[in-house]
């Protein structure tokens, strides 16, 4: 896939003027001012800002977890008000997001027991989703029995056996060591070549939101908008060492850490 | 607070702790020998008593060993044992069901609690006398009061639980739109499953005191009938069989949902130890 | 604020339509023809009592016996807590007797008891401290054990004795755990101190219930089970209302009770 390709996909996630305040006993705390930006079907978007700034809030409100106070949140043009479909969502606090008591597969596992697919497909999601993140021989095992990057791990697993068009994740390589990110990196671009999936990560990583995106939406001021949104094109195809050796990277990382720099 | 830690954990730890200059042979010799030392105690001291109400050891272990060769006897124990498992597994099922309508059902809830708690606040045994005197003195009566007096631990340990869920998973079961029958049976019993074990731990307790008060109270089957009956008529031997047998009932039926506890809930003993340590 | 009023406004409704319910099937349901008492009768009944003196007298027994066996409890059971909690070899020493004795009811002794000290108050005294002591001794030993080392630590490098560090660092770290397991024996002294009369002949208000029973006075039983019903929650309010009143100072309860 070409960035040029890309470019002319239909949009699939559309953020019109979104704004978000949380009812609190001290009153109504304005977190998003105002939000607008779209994803483009096949799309890998980053958004990054500082913390605090309300980007799992925004993630809870494209997923449908959270009401929206005022604008519009569109999937293929309809209003999300509630869990779409089509999404799949990794969540920041991965730790509370498994359930301790089942195995690593039935983990992995519950979700798909709705989608009635045959037998044999389900078993090769769950088989392939852990061997992609590297959990393969981990099946029987339960979540407190493996290190927090394994954990976040088997919530990654578990959201791309759930093959949705949208895969949502908040911080979702924070805590695996730097060789486990770069593979798991690579996964993302390889799950959005091979189903064509539409891709969101929050993330702090600069670098990171540089190497994985078409698209980087920075965040800045509290409430929060929409301070830049810088279109990467490096095409579909990246590597670790050299995209991230090409001249442009470097540019694109320093004009990000900028605006971040500006927002906090 | 919860009460996790158990005493042979504690014990474990200050053995290991090393916290005393005591060596580790003489803590474990001691553990060893107390009740060894006791009960020896509790033989040579009674052992040529002539208090009518503490009769020698030897005397009443021969009489147990008599008595349990009694049918009369076996059915006594097996009365109890039976009304007492019976009960306790009705008033758990039905508590964890209601409990769960009430958990999920929030209007429900806010309608019949009060009334629960008024009905939970009355001293179990005191249902009785209302069932022996609605329906007299047969078994359902007991197995009725039984069951009802355990039902409130369960019921409300279970309503708390589920409304204590992990709020991440609750938006889990939501994104990836689990469906009920998946969500209540892999997700929120699960997840309150801590709690309604306590609660049926507890229930367990009060369907031991209420069997017993419910034999007591004018009936003439079951081993608390039996043990009454002994004291009344003097066969002071015959009661402190009754005792001993009802005492190792009580501790023998809590060990094993102690371990089947610990069994169930595994993994939210692991991930607590884990907690702990991190 | 309207979500308070609309429970509370629900659990009103709930209790009416219990009482309802109560009113009904013993006037006209299948149960009209069986003994149960309607819950006019009952209630009009137990407000009769009220102004009895049989009453007021059942309850003062059983309130004095509860609590007289709940601080007897209290006190040997946190003398021997600390005992144990101090000391590897007496936790060693008492872990199978505690363990052994902890799950078992004071009903089971009531035969013995009963017959070595008649159907007296020192008998329903006893049963209450017998089915309190353990817990709160098991509680107290955990309290006493769980307390920091560096607390403990600092308290030697600043020079204070055994005697110094008992009291003015280990027991209060553990008046949590103590408060706790008193709060929740309150409503077992309470219970314990009813089998007493209604099992053992004791005076209060487990006689008042059996005496109502064997007359076949419905309407009487009824209105004093209601009258406990009243007496335990006030029981379950007044300990929860003291725990948190004697210890809303101290930072782990703070964590804990949130
Ligand atoms: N449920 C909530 N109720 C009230 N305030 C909240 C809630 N969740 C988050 N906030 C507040 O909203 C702001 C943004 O939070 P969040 O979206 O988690 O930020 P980020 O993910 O960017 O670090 C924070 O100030 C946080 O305190
Ligand atoms: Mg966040």
């Amino acid at each position: 896939m070409t960035s040029d390709t890309l470019r002319d996909a239909p949009v699939r996630l559309s953020v019109r003027g979104l704004a978000k305040s949380y009812d609190t006993k001290r009153g109504s705390v304005p977190v998003i001012a105002d939000l607008t930006f779209d994803v483009r079907v096949g799309e890998i978007a980053c958004i990054v800002g500082p913390s605090g700034i309300g980007k799992t809030t925004l993630l809870k409100c494209l997923t449908g977890l959270q009401s929206i106070s005022s604008g519009q949140a569109l999937i293929d043009g309809r209003p999300i008000d509630g869990p779409p479909e089509e999404m799949a969502l990794v969540f920041q606090e991965y730790t509370r997001s498994l359930m301790p008591w089942l195995t690593v597969e039935k983990n992995v596992r519950l979700p798909l027991n709705h989608l009635r697919l045959p037998a044999a497909e389900r078993e090769e999601r769950i088989r392939g989703a852990l061997a992609a993140v590297g959990l393969a021989g981990a099946e029987s095992k339960y979540p407190w029995q493996l290190s927090g990057g394994m954990q976040q791990r088997v919530a990654i697993a578990r959201a791309i056996a759930y093959r949705p068009e949208v895969l949502v994740m908040d911080e979702p390589f924070a805590s695996v060591d730097a060789q486990t990110r770069f593979e798991l990196e690579d996964l993302c671009l390889r799950i959005r070549e091979q189903f064509g999936m539409t891709i969101v990560v929050v993330t702090h990583d600069i670098d990171e939101a540089v190497y994985l995106s078409d698209r980087v939406i920075v965040l800045g001021e509290r409430p929060a908008r929409v301070t830049e949104i810088i279109d990467v094109d490096f095409g579909g195809a990246r590597d670790q060492l050299t995209t991230r050796a090409v001249p442009e990277f470097a540019e694109l990382r320093s004009e990000v850490f900028e605006l971040i720099r500006k927002a906090g | 607070m919860v009460f996790t830690s158990s005493i042979p954990a504690r014990t474990s730890v200050a053995r290991r702790a090393g916290r005393s200059g005591t060596p580790r042979w003489v803590l474990i010799g001691t553990e060893v020998l107390v009740p060894i030392v006791l009960l020896a105690l509790w033989w040579v001291a009674s052992a040529n008593s002539t208090n009518a109400f503490f009769p020698p050891l030897q005397v009443i272990l021969e009489r147990l060993v008599q008595l349990v060769q009694t049918p009369a006897f076996l059915v006594d124990v097996g009365s109890s044992v039976g009304n007492l498992l019976l009960s306790f597994v009705l008033a758990s099922v039905i508590g964890v069901l209601l409990g769960a309508a009430l958990g999920l059902v929030r209007p429900l809830a806010w309608f019949v609690e009060p009334t629960i708690h008024f009905f939970r606040a009355i001293p179990p045994v005191a249902l009785v006398p209302i069932f022996v005197s609605l329906i007299g003195f047969g078994n359902e009566t007991r197995i009725i009061s039984i069951t009802l007096a355990a039902l409130f631990p369960v019921l409300i340990s279970t309503m708390d639980g589920i409304r204590g869920t992990e709020p991440t998973l609750a938006m889990v079961s939501r994104v990836y739109r689990i469906g009920w029958f998946d969500r209540l049976v892999s997700v929120t019993l699960p997840a309150a499953s801590p709690r309604i074990l306590s609660g049926m731990q507890v229930s367990l307790i009060t369907a031991f005191v209420v069997m017993i008060a419910s034999e007591m109270l004018g009936s003439s089957t079951g081993l608390g009938a039996a043990t009454l009956l002994a004291q009344q008529s003097f066969a002071i031997a015959d009661m402190w069989v009754g005792i001993l047998v009802l005492g190792v009932i009580g501790y023998a039926t809590t060990a094993v949902f102690t371990l089947f506890r610990r069994r169930v809930l595994r993994w939210y003993l692991a991930s607590q130890q884990q907690e702990k340590n991190a | 604020m309207r979500v308070p009023l609309l429970r509370t406004g629900a659990g009103a409704a709930g209790a009416v339509a219990a009482l309802g319910a109560w009113q009904l099937a013993a006037t006209a349901g299948p149960l009209a023809d069986s003994p149960l008492p309607s819950a006019a009768d009952s209630i009009g009944r137990l407000a009769g009592l009220f102004a009895t003196p049989e009453l007021w007298r059942a309850l003062g027994d059983t309130v004095v016996m509860a609590v007289a066996g709940l601080l007897l409890a209290t006190v040997v059971g946190v003398l021997l807590g600390v005992g144990i909690g101090t000391s590897p070899l007496a936790m060693h020493a008492t872990r199978v007797p505690l363990e052994f004795l902890k799950p078992i009811p004071p009903i089971v002794i009531l035969p013995v008891v009963v017959l070595v000290l008649g159907p007296t108050m020192a008998m329903g005294v006893f049963l209450v401290f017998f089915g309190c002591f353990v817990a709160i001794a098991v509680q107290s030993a955990a309290g006493v054990f769980d307390t920091d080392p560096v607390a403990r630590a600092t308290g030697r490098s600043y020079g204070m004795g055994r005697g110094e560090i008992l009291t003015r660092i280990v027991l209060p770290s553990a008046l949590p755990y103590i408060g706790t397991a008193i709060r929740v024996a309150a409503p077992t002294s309470l219970i314990v101190a009813v089998v007493a009369g209604l099992l053992g002949g004791g005076p209060g208000l487990g006689q008042s219930l059996l005496l109502a029973q064997i007359s076949g006075d419905q309407a009487q039983l009824f209105a004093y089970v209601l009258a406990l019903g009243i007496l335990g929650l006030l029981v379950q309010g007044l300990s929860q209302w003291g725990e948190r009143r004697l210890l809303h100072w101290h930072p782990q309860y703070r964590k804990e009770a949130r």
